[in-house]
């Protein structure tokens, strides 16, 4: 295991490592901003009381692009991150290793498609209220 | 049986005695290692599962199915499984912080002092997040 570690580091690519880290910094920004907006700024924002955040709340705050900025950046970082971290666990096994193409295609095909599916699903809360 | 242990001979590599994830043959920087990958993968799994519950959400269009999914994920359950959320993204960040300065070529020389301060911060970071719960769950008297 330990000599494949050191091989399949060669396999994983530079820019893959780079944009690791760079998605790695960008999500601790994110999460900052995602659990602030959605645990403690908007809850109770209508009422003064309710603790629980609404969909007419989430919807507000939506209205303004920087939100939709922030929630779009956080997927896209979000699914390269998780998906990229996953295709180094992967390339660990040579049984993968020896597939490099295949796994990346198909992780491109899943991240692509789990991209639209965000942005669909958010569409309700930024067409809303 | 013959077959059975044809199988498990291909897992030595992580099971067996001589492993370098025997629990006895692991150092500081294994454990390290091994936490960021079992998070991680974790986290891959949560992200899905953090959709799909916004996919279920979005379904009406007033919003009023987001509104019932947020009164069902208040219940303490659901808090307690954000709590363990909070522990393993609070743990996966702070060795991804101690990875990412190795990377600058900082600190590999005392890795494991590194590692301890970083799980310091996060012991420190994760007694935030638990009064931030706590506060948050009892707000309103939820």
């Amino acid at each position: 295991m330990a000599e494949q570690r050191i091989a399949t580091t060669k396999v994983a690519g530079t820019w893959p490592w780079f944009f690791q880290r760079l998605s790695a910094v960008l999500l601790i920004v994110f999460l900052a901003i995602h659990i602030y907006v959605s645990h403690f700024a908007d809850v109770g924002s209508e009422t003064g009381e309710e603790p629980l955040i609404t969909f007419n709340e989430v919807s507000v705050r939506l209205d303004a692009l920087i939100y939709i900025v922030v929630d779009y950046g956080m997927l896209t970082c979000v699914l390269f991150h998780g998906l990229n971290g996953f295709r180094t666990v992967l390339f660990d096994f040579d049984w993968f290793a020896n597939r490099k193409k295949l796994i990346d295609v198909a992780l491109w095909v899943v991240g692509a498609v789990t991209l639209v599916w965000g942005i669909i699903i958010l569409l309700p809360f930024i067409n809303g209220a | 049986m013959e077959s059975l242990r044809s199988i498990l001979k291909n897992f030595k590599w992580l099971f067996g005695r001589n492993s370098e994830f025997w629990p006895t043959n692991m150092k500081t920087g294994m454990w390290a290692w091994v936490g960021h990958r079992l998070t991680g993968l974790a986290l891959v799994v949560y992200v899905f599962m953090h959709l799909s519950f916004i996919t279920t959400a979005s379904m009406a269009a007033d919003g009023a199915d987001f509104d019932v999914l947020m009164e069902m994920t208040s219940q303490p359950l659901f808090v307690a499984m954000d709590f363990i959320l909070v522990v393993v993204v609070i743990y996966h960040a702070m060795n991804g912080f101690r990875v990412v300065l190795f990377d600058l070529g900082l600190g590999i020389k005392r890795q494991k002092l590194v590692f301890w301060i970083t799980m310091a911060i996060a012991a420190v970071l994760t007694a935030g997040g638990l009064w931030a719960i706590w506060h948050l769950l009892f707000r309103g008297g939820a």
